[in-house]
């Protein structure tokens, strides 16, 4: 049992650990090749995973090749997203992640179903045969501009883009031709650092209240079916709240301050977890679970909403890799440490202190950074004007979205004489 | 030992109620039996049962009370209470008692009293049976002990106490005995094989017959409740247990048809039999096939009988979930066929026309976001930056 956690537990590093790779491969071949294979691993993973006859084997299948299939399905899902949508990109991240959920509250007791009827080697087969379903996803994810396009008639932007390349200096470094493909010089931006730091210290705190819920049912005297029937209450209310949060995010008073959104969305989860303690029978826990799959909810549909409102579409292919794979370190130590601390202690109490406390540390982290943020994007936005006066604008880049706030983008896409829709992100 | 101590005879004639019971002869036991309570008044029934234990060889002492009080049908209020001690224990001994015998104490618990006038009586007859059960279990020979309690208002020595195996009527090794308002009746037996293993009752009374059983039984084997579901040329190992117990020995029976056909008599490969402990075993079974499949059943011989449990295997071909794996992955395809061919389709028809769609949706926005080639731009634009 302890193996098989084990496994468990080295296959999400492979999830989230790829991520670098299927940012570089998204940013060179688009998202649509990336997913295929990705669905293709996946399933070649399960499959050869029914036929493995030891632990080493199961390691090697399920964690190492479906861990990579599925990093590669989840980074070119998120980057695409923001590359189709913008005025309800919102709406979209929202609907996007309400996948998870769904998932999690039908898979339960199909899985059981599955073993049931075929056994563990049977089960593996076709849920390597549902993860194919990946490819039809990846099918979906039409290339936004076919490459044959650019060379057409294009509006003048573009021209004005290429015609200004051609001016630069064809020299790179090599830290800008690994920039290329992996962005590195991300981070030194300033939202995206203010984003990692929050999110690191926040992840701490978020996963352990998740998995140690039924535990501390029935450490409270609830039977197990109940305990787990916690959990799908918790998946279902997250099911809705995603959506809802989406819609929410993207109405015209919140889109402009989606990071102080994303900061009270923290701030609530954190508050459920630090409440959770007065919770003494199934009804209030009942009830805790709903909020929780509400904070849950929030928390998790505007979470790439946020990083691809600071970086903008095009570099947040890269910038979501580094974020997964920096985020591994806490997602892989919160579980542990909070076990341990249950241990130590013996009440579930003191963790669902702990975790609240860090979580609302990290809200408060990100409130203050980003307010700081806005208001020095704010003080450039000033500045650029200023130096905008002075030069030719596009017609293309004044006409926004009226969603889109008034608030400054970073300095350089402004210096910048291309058009670019990162820069519209950045504005934000 | 053998007493019989104050048996109850027809010693009243002011309880002219009491001549309807005779001495005790063999008897058929009428568990809707007419009242031989006392007259006037009804008695409610109270039940306490206590259980000592002590052994020597290893000596088991359960005691059952029954008891007739007055008035109204009272639910009958059941006490257990359980002492052990030892003095010689050779083994220990865990008498299960487990949920089931108390609930059927429980039943047995809707005493409908005896109102008391004869003419009520008849009225009442049909839901004056009580039954208290007790399941006993034995797994080495041991000197059982028996005891009831009756506890009634009434004239103790009127009632008649007998014990009954089964439905066979026992004559000796029981001794009665009357103390205040209590009477006791204790039964001795020597169990030494499974001969002796069954229900013993006790019986107070002869019309309205108060009754008390104890089961006797060897312990229970568990298996498995859901089925083991497994490939062709895979092993399984197959495994029974039971909780506290020690069998002399276990064997596997496999089901041909409604016959137990005995495994691994003549030794093969095919079946390993084996066990890490004394009160577990596994059957290990090697290149399944599909004419393995069925119920196996496992059993533990005692020196005081047979205890059986059974495991259910389901073998599948690898054809079974490669059908469902094969009409998924025909479905992934043609789905993925269909978004290509349609995509390749409305690609054909944009191409004439192709300036103005392709700005459809937040048309800045996609200009340069094809996913390869502008990434350059951005790159140099870092360069420029002043810094953040």
């Amino acid at each position: 049992m302890a193996l098989l956690a084990n496994i468990l537990a080295w296959e999400i590093p492979w999830t989230v650990g790829p991520g670098p790779i299927s940012s570089v491969l998204v940013n060179k071949y688009g998202s649509r090749p990336v997913v295929m294979v990705g669905g293709l691993l996946c399933c070649l993973g399960m499959v050869s995973a029914s036929y493995s006859t030891n632990v080493v084997e199961l390691y090697l299948t399920m964690g190492f090749i479906c861990g990579l299939g599925l990093a590669f399905n989840l980074q070119p899902a998120l980057t695409i997203v923001g590359k189709y949508f913008y005025k309800k990109r919102p709406v979209a991240n929202g609907l996007a992640m309400a996948g998870s959920p769904v998932f999690l509250s039908t898979l339960a007791p199909f899985n059981q179903f599955l073993f049931n009827t075929y056994g563990w080697k049977g089960s593996f087969m076709i849920l390597g045969g549902l993860l194919l379903n990946c490819c039809v996803a990846g099918a979906l994810m039409r290339p936004v501009e076919p490459k044959a396009s650019t060379e057409s008639k294009n509006k003048v932007g573009v021209r004005e883009t290429d015609s200004s390349m051609e001016k630069r200096p064809k020299k790179l470094s090599i830290w800008e031709k690994i920039n290329k493909y992996l962005d590195f010089s991300l981070f030194k931006h300033r939202g995206f650092l203010i984003y990692l730091s929050g999110n690191v210290i926040m992840f701490l705190g978020f996963f352990a209240p998740v998995i140690f819920l039924a535990p501390y049912a029935k450490d409270k005297g609830i039977d197990e079916y109940s305990a787990a029937f916690l959990l799908s209450v918790m998946a279902f209310v997250d099911m809705f709240a995603r959506p809802s949060v989406g819609l929410i995010a993207n109405s015209k008073l919140i889109r402009p301050r989606i990071q102080y959104f994303f900061s009270f969305a923290v701030m609530f989860t954190g508050i459920c977890h630090l409440l959770c303690p007065l919770a003494e029978d199934y009804t209030s826990l009942v009830v805790y679970a709903v909020f929780f799959g509400l904070g849950f909810g929030s928390v998790s549909s505007v979470l790439f909403e946020t990083l691809m409102d600071l970086v903008g579409a095009q570099r947040f292919s890269s910038a979501v890799g580094l974020v997964t794979v920096v985020e591994c370190c806490p997602v892989l130590l919160g579980p542990p440490l909070a076990g341990k601390l249950v241990d130590e202690t013996g009440q579930y109490k003191y963790m669902y202190l702990a975790c609240g406390a860090i979580v609302v540390l990290a809200s408060v982290w990100l409130l203050i950074g980003n307010a700081i943020n806005y208001r020095l994007l704010a003080r450039e936005k000033k500045k650029n004007i200023h130096t905008k006066e002075s030069q030719e604008t596009e017609p293309l880049k004044t006409s926004q979205s009226p969603n889109v706030n008034i608030k400054s983008g970073e300095t350089e896409t402004w210096k910048g004489t291309e058009v670019n829709p990162s820069e519209r992100e950045t504005n934000i | 030992m053998r007493a019989l101590q104050g048996l109850p005879g027809p010693r009243a004639p002011s309880l002219p109620l009491l001549l309807l019971c005779f001495l005790a002869a063999v008897r058929r036991s009428v568990e809707h039996g007419l009242s031989t309570a006392a007259p006037f008044t009804s008695l409610p029934v109270q039940e306490e049962i206590t259980m000592t234990k002590y052994s020597n060889l290893s000596l088991e002492s359960h005691n059952i009370s029954v008891t007739a009080a007055p008035f109204t049908s009272l639910p009958v209020q059941e006490e257990i209470t359980t002492t052990k001690y030892s003095n010689l224990s050779l083994e220990s001994h865990n008498i299960s008692m487990t949920a089931m015998p108390m609930k059927e104490n429980n039943k047995g618990n809707q005493i409908c009293v005896d109102r008391g006038i004869m003419l009520q009586r008849n009225v009442t007859l049909e839901h004056s049976n009580m039954t208290v059960e007790k399941n006993i279990t034995l797994e080495r020979p041991s000197n059982v002990e028996l005891t009831c309690q009756f506890t009634t208002s009434g004239d103790l020595n009127s009632v008649n106490v007998t014990w009954k195996k089964g439905d066979t009527l026992l004559e000796d090794n029981y001794l009665v005995n009357a103390t205040g308002s209590i009477l006791y009746t204790q039964y001795r037996v020597t169990v030494i094989d499974s001969k002796q293993m069954g229900s013993y009752s006790c019986f107070f009374g002869e019309k309205k017959q108060q009754k008390g059983t104890f089961n006797l039984k060897v312990p229970e084997i568990n298996g498995k409740n859901k089925p083991l579901i497994t490939y062709v040329g895979d092993s399984v190992v197959l495994m029974c247990k039971c909780q506290d117990c020690l069998p002399l020995n276990w064997t596997w029976y496999s089901v041909n048809g409604s016959v137990q056909v005995p495994i691994g008599v003549p030794v093969n490969d095919k079946y390993v039999i084996s066990g890490k402990h004394a009160n577990e075993t596994s059957l290990k079974i090697m290149q399944l096939s599909e004419d393995d499949q069925g119920t196996y059943w496992c059993h533990a011989i005692f020196e005081l009988g047979e205890s059986e449990g059974h495991v259910e295997l389901v073998v599948l071909s690898y054809l079974v979930p490669l059908k469902a794996f094969g009409a998924i992955v025909a479905e992934v395809v043609l789905l993925v066929t269909i978004i290509l061919l349609f995509e390749m389709y409305t690609q054909k028809k944009k191409k004439p026309s192709d300036d103005g769609k392709e700005f459809e949706q937040g048309e800045e926005l996609k200009l340069d976001d094809s996913n390869g080639i502008e990434n350059s731009g951005p790159r140099h634009r870092k360069n420029e930056s002043v810094g953040q």
